[in-house]
């Protein structure tokens, strides 16, 4: 076992309050995990060194930054600071329908309920979200009731200063029927660590619409996870952006625990530099007549290193399943590396599912065809490959988003060394 | 009827290769370790560099670990309840000609439909029969020696072709590549060893024939072929055993070796036995096969794979030369309780190499099949190209069908292309093909057949034809 | 023959795919304004000879000239053709998904304006101009957002070709098949769309397999290419003659045409 993992048990050994029953287990099973190495399946590609050298360290002090400023984005902000919650920051009237609540603040009935929820939607193969499990500080419940469709989006940020270590935790549940927006998001200010873990819970015939964005860089280290857990006739669409750090990673898992569910995942990357980024996207068809769309592009430049390993497992239940995933992959650079594994494990004989993978530079016809217009090679490769990532920000359902984050990608691509 | 019922029924069949020849053998008690390892040396007259050569992989297996990153499922195996080495008594004094050979020998390859008498043969197909853990005979042996092409057991060409031998015999494959491999370097008894001489298309096609007779015996077998430049070989492999309750060990290596612009084709059909309905007895078939690819040069692997209660095996190309090519067709078909894990390496190094990997998975029963590949684009490999096209057929709801690509390129200007589909055979085909007067079992083996077809076309006139029927056999009893 | 006056001249040319000649000594001289049609049987090498033109990876010129303004042609890049005038309007556009129309032609124009010492268009005037592009060709102003090409149809994309060629104005237009797949409504709009920019100083290759089109673009001149090269040439005449006989005279007058050479 690793130094670092040791202490955090310890750390997670120390803590006594109402998340006790749940902490103790994460406890227990972390003590008999492996420190995970190259032969470890679920980390070949993705070191853990960044981890077991970080100075950073949980901190008493408030965090100074605010959130990134998204112009036209009238949200909920939820905001983490240094991994507490920022009460101040969440406005004082909610829409109706829609609760914000601190789990060690609930009436005990309700607290139980919490405890119940936790870590029921991810999995405990999550190596770094039993360590969220054990080191979470609270939990904050996120509830919207049966049949409310909630106009604002939630906005959900962490944000971490120099040398800070945050451990956050939620659990978002839509009623029958209901719709939400959220928006995940990390600012990180030098050298930080943060493993951020949300549960969702989507009653039947309940809309989610989730996002998330790791833009942060540079020498944070983040480990986290996005769990959905979709019931009968409910229906999700997720997109994820990303920018590599020294290390990042997320685990998504959606779940179909109902029939006719219906779940859309897209995911860009975007990494330069040392930047690695690793997406391990699963999804579990348990239940009958669910659909599953899944797009994940990305493009690596300098040397940076980019993983996906995107699982698709049909239960022996889950006829009528229809299951695809495409994911695109584009190298700029000589020294950067692409490493991905789309998988199916299938059960079920009525299905249709199909993955895709490539690996390639830009489609050489369409080049012709934009230098046969007047346009040099250089500026055709960037023209190809923004349109390439441009593609699924169009797809993006809040359009104030994605013309917020269209020029934060481009300007990244501009600056990126292609060679 | 349903039509489910009527695939299952088609499905379970009975295995035909499963007879047991009643040869006197001169089988080692089980058990491994160093002195077992210097008998098989002895009993094979080796050189002392080879026997140092099988301890130094021994020392090492015994530091290694049982991979278990394969989705199959089996208990584990005890090393020590294996015999090692088992041969016909008849063979102790190596018989001079096919006259002098045990007739119970020949009549066993007769009933498996390679009769290993000249008159008899195949014409254009010359045979290695390796009876556990011997090779029996080897025919046509002068008619390629005309040509320059050696063509003999692998323990005879260690004692006539030291330097090759010694050049090439794990140069490939590494005695530390993985477990079995490991374990195959300390103890392998025989196989085939062919050399094809500087620009010579060999005459005929060579083929190996895999027999397991012996009851608790392990066959360990050791494949090496050299293409020199410019030359060109096709080999084939067949491998069958008894229908036995107890489950038995084949952990092969092939190591291919293909020269500036030389050209090796290895087709196999493993038919081993796949244990019955419930997963009693049957193969396990741990195997490694591997070849290298020089500057212009070409391997195509076709396997088609329908035997063994477990498989695990993943023929690969390490593309090395510029321009050089690799290719892997698969069919690969289980049923009842068997569990397959196959698929290949491709290893791009050289500029402009590309490789082909078409594989058809078709699982039907209780069984589970998986296909699991490599495609891996170095730095160097600039203009690479690959392109993997996997498809998954499930016949019934109760196996499944796996499919577990790996992708890593560090070259901008390589091109990966991956696709992969799961079907089933559906309602309306089985509809039309019965409507036009079909029964269920043939409308399934046509549709079947069908499927398959990208892949039997690359196999051997003969084999394509054997193949087919094969997978028709495999597919009775199995239709829904 | 050519003179001092001519815009493209092509010499003996022979040009190859993947070490197959395609194109077995190509001669064409065409001066400012012209017309001409180029006509013939299926694999003949019409595509080809656009794609030679337009400096398309792969196709080899093993030998010959080609004078383009002044300009040997051949020493030029493929954008640098496009920013010197050459403007090859595909048969068969490739699909851009992700890449707006609008996008697209506001990175070629500015392009082909910086490579001739100008200032990069504006947005709003390059919109304006796309406006009324989209009109003339009769294409819907929301496919200046949608990707280039993404899911149009045939007729639809040869519109979007055109409207790029009203955008560019370009000095030699090469229409590669361009009435290939169009009904008679589509082809007499693209026709138009050709005709409204005919003028003296702007030049037109119509690649066809068909006299149709050329009921509606009165050509100058039409060449017959067969087996990679003109094997007779003629006026507007030649392209009716071609439609009542086809093109299997052809085979039958192959060597008398070779000796005329």
């Amino acid at each position: 076992m690793s130094e670092w993992l040791e202490n955090a048990i310890s750390r997670g050994q120390k803590i006594d309050d109402w998340l006790n029953p749940k902490r103790s287990r994460a406890l227990e099973l972390l003590s008999t995990t492996k420190w995970p190495t190259r032969k470890t399946e679920a980390w070949r590609y993705t070191p853990l060194r960044a981890i077991q050298s970080t100075k950073a360290t949980q901190l008493e002090v408030v965090s100074e930054l605010t959130p990134l400023a998204i112009a036209d984005l009238s949200a909920i902000e939820l905001v983490f600071k240094n991994g507490k919650l920022d009460k101040s920051a969440l406005s004082d009237t909610l829409p109706t329908g829609l609760t914000v609540s601190l789990g060690s603040e609930l009436a005990a009935q309700q607290q139980l309920q919490a405890i119940a929820d936790f870590s029921e939607v991810k999995p405990d193969r999550h190596l770094f979200g039993l360590v969220n499990d054990a080191l979470a500080q609270d939990v904050v419940i996120v509830n919207v009731e049966a049949g409310v469709k909630v106009e604002q989006p939630l906005r959900i940020s962490s944000l971490l200063s120099q040398g800070a270590e945050s451990h956050t935790r939620v659990q978002v549940s839509l009623g029958e029927g209901a719709e939400l927006a959220v928006i995940e998001d990390v600012q990180a200010e030098g050298e930080t660590l943060n493993t951020a873990f949300v549960e969702y819970f989507v009653s039947p015939k309940a809309h989610l619409e989730h996002y998330r964005f790791a833009l942060q860089t540079g020498t944070n280290v983040s480990v986290g996870g996005c769990h959905f857990n979709m019931l009968d006739h409910s229906t999700m669409h997720s997109t994820i952006v990303a920018f590599g750090s020294d290390l990042s990673r997320l685990d998504t898992d959606i779940i179909h625990s109902g029939e006719f569910v219906d779940a859309k995942l897209n995911a860009i990357y975007l990494l330069d530099n040392n930047e690695l980024f690793d997406l391990h996207a699963t999804v579990e068809h348990a239940m009958p007549n669910g659909t599953t769309e899944e797009n994940v592009r990305c493009i690596v430049g300098g040397r940076a290193k980019a993983v996906f390993n995107g699982r698709i497992h049909i239960h022996r239940d889950a006829q009528k399943t229809l299951a695809e995933l495409n994911n695109r992959n584009l190298l700029v650079s000589k020294t950067a590396e692409i490493n991905t594994k789309p998988e199916l494990e299938i059960y079920a004989d009525d299905v249709r599912c199909a993955h895709g993978a490539t690996s390639a530079e830009v489609d050489k016809q369409a080049l012709y065809y934009l230098q046969t217009r007047g346009i040099n090679r250089a500026q055709a490769n960037v023209i190809l490959n923004f349109g390439f990532i441009n593609e699924l920000i169009d797809l993006m359902p809040n359009k104030v988003l994605a013309e917020w984050i269209r020029p934060i990608i481009r300007a990244r691509f501009s600056a990126m060394k292609v060679n | 009827m349903t039509v489910q019922v009527e695939i299952d029924e088609a499905l379970g069949r009975e295995y035909e290769a499963g007879f047991i020849s009643d040869i006197e053998s001169e089988t080692f008690e089980p058990g491994l370790d160093e002195s077992v390892i210097t008998r098989i040396s002895k009993m094979k007259n080796e050189p002392e560099w080879m026997l140092e050569w099988r301890l130094g992989a021994f020392r090492e297996w015994l530091k290694m670990e049982e991979p278990d990153w394969a989705l199959v499922d089996y208990p584990k195996i005890d090393f020590q309840a294996i015999s090692y080495y088992s041969a016909p008594k008849s063979m102790k004094d190596k018989p001079k000609s096919l006259d002098e050979v045990d007739p119970e020998l020949l009549r066993t390859y007769e009933k498996l439909g390679i009769p290993l008498i000249e008159q008899q043969m195949l014409a254009g197909i010359a045979v290695d029969a390796v009876f556990d853990s011997v090779s029996v005979v080897t025919t046509f042996r002068e008619k390629l020696q005309e040509a320059g092409v050696i063509f003999c057991p692998i323990s005879e060409a260690i004692v006539e072709y030291p330097e090759l031998v010694k050049k090439y015999l794990g140069s490939v494959v590494g005695r530390k590549d993985n477990y079995y491999s490991a374990l195959n370097c300390a103890v392998f008894t025989d196989g085939s060893f062919v050399y094809i001489p500087k620009g010579t298309r060999c005459p005929m096609e060579l083929s190996t024939y895999f027999r397991i007779n012996e009851q608790n015996t392990g066959q360990f077998e050791r494949t090496l072929i050299i293409a020199d430049e410019g030359s060109h070989v096709s080999y084939l492999e067949g491998c069958t055993a008894p229908q036995r309750d107890e489950n038995q060990l084949h952990a092969a290596v092939v190591e291919l070796i293909a020269l500036d612009n030389a050209e090796i084709k290895y087709s196999t059909v493993q038919n081993w036995y796949p244990g019955d309905e419930n997963g009693k007895g049957g193969i396990y078939n741990f195997v490694t096969k591997r070849g290298i690819c020089h500057t212009k040069a070409k391997i195509s692997w076709t396997q088609v794979e329908t035997g063994s209660a477990v498989t695990w095996k993943y023929p690969s190309c390490i593309l090395k030369g510029d321009d050089s090519v690799g290719e892997f067709y698969s069919v690969a078909l289980t049923r009842g309780r068997q569990q397959a894990d196959t698929g290949t390496k491709m290893i791009h190094l050289g500029k402009n190499t590309k490789s082909t990997i078409i594989t058809k998975g078709i699982s039907a029963g209780r069984s589970n099949n998986s296909y699991r590949g490599l495609v891996k684009m170095a730095a160097t490999a600039d203009g690479a190209r690959n392109f993997t096209e996997c498809d998954s057929l499930l016949i019934g709801d109760k196996c499944g069908a796996h499919t577990f690509p790996y992708i890593e390129s560090r070259n901008p200007s390589a091109i990966v292309e991956h696709e992969a589909t799961t079907s089933k055979v559906s309602d309306e085909q089985m509809f039309l093909c019965r409507q036009r007067g079909l029964d269920p079992e043939k409308a399934v083996s046509m549709i079947v057949n069908g499927f398959c077809k990208e892949v039997f076309k690359e196999l051997p006139m003969e084999f394509a034809v054997e193949a087919s029927k094969l997978l028709e056999i495999s597919l009775e009893g199995s239709v829904g | 023959m050519s003179d001092n006056k001519s815009l493209l001249t092509i010499k003996d040319v022979y040009a190859s795919i993947e070490e197959k000649q395609i194109i077995k000594g190509f001669n064409l001289d065409i001066k400012p304004g012209e017309v001409h049609a180029i006509m013939g049987p299926n694999g003949a090498g019409k595509s080809t000879m656009g794609y030679v033109l337009s400096g398309r990876e792969g196709y080899e010129v093993n030998s010959g000239t080609i004078t383009f303004n002044g300009k040997d042609l051949l020493e030029m890049e493929i954008e640098e053709r496009a920013a010197a005038g050459l403007f090859l309007a595909f048969q068969y556009p490739v699909e851009i998904p992700g890449v707006s129309n609008l996008e697209f032609l506001k990175a070629s124009v500015d392009a082909i304006r910086e490579a001739n010492g100008e200032e990069p268009i504006t947005s709003s005037e390059l919109l304006k101009q796309a406006k009324e592009a989209c009109k003339q060709v009769d294409l819907p102003l929301a496919f200046l957002k949608r990707g280039v090409n993404e899911g149009f149809s045939g007729g639809e994309k040869k519109r979007n070709e055109l409207m790029q060629m009203l955008l560019l104005k370009p000095k030699l237009c090469i229409l590669d098949e361009t009435d290939s797949g169009l009904d008679i409504d589509a082809l007499q709009m693209v026709a138009a769309g050709v005709n409204s920019q005919r003028s003296p100083e702007r030049s037109f290759i119509v690649v066809t397999h068909y006299q149709r089109l050329l009921d509606y673009i009165k050509p100058d001149f039409v060449h017959v290419l067969a087996d990679g090269k003109i094997v007779k040439s003629g006026d507007a005449s030649l392209a009716l003659e071609l439609e009542s006989q086809g093109y299997a005279w052809l085979e039958t007058h192959k060597d008398e045409d070779n000796i005329e050479g």
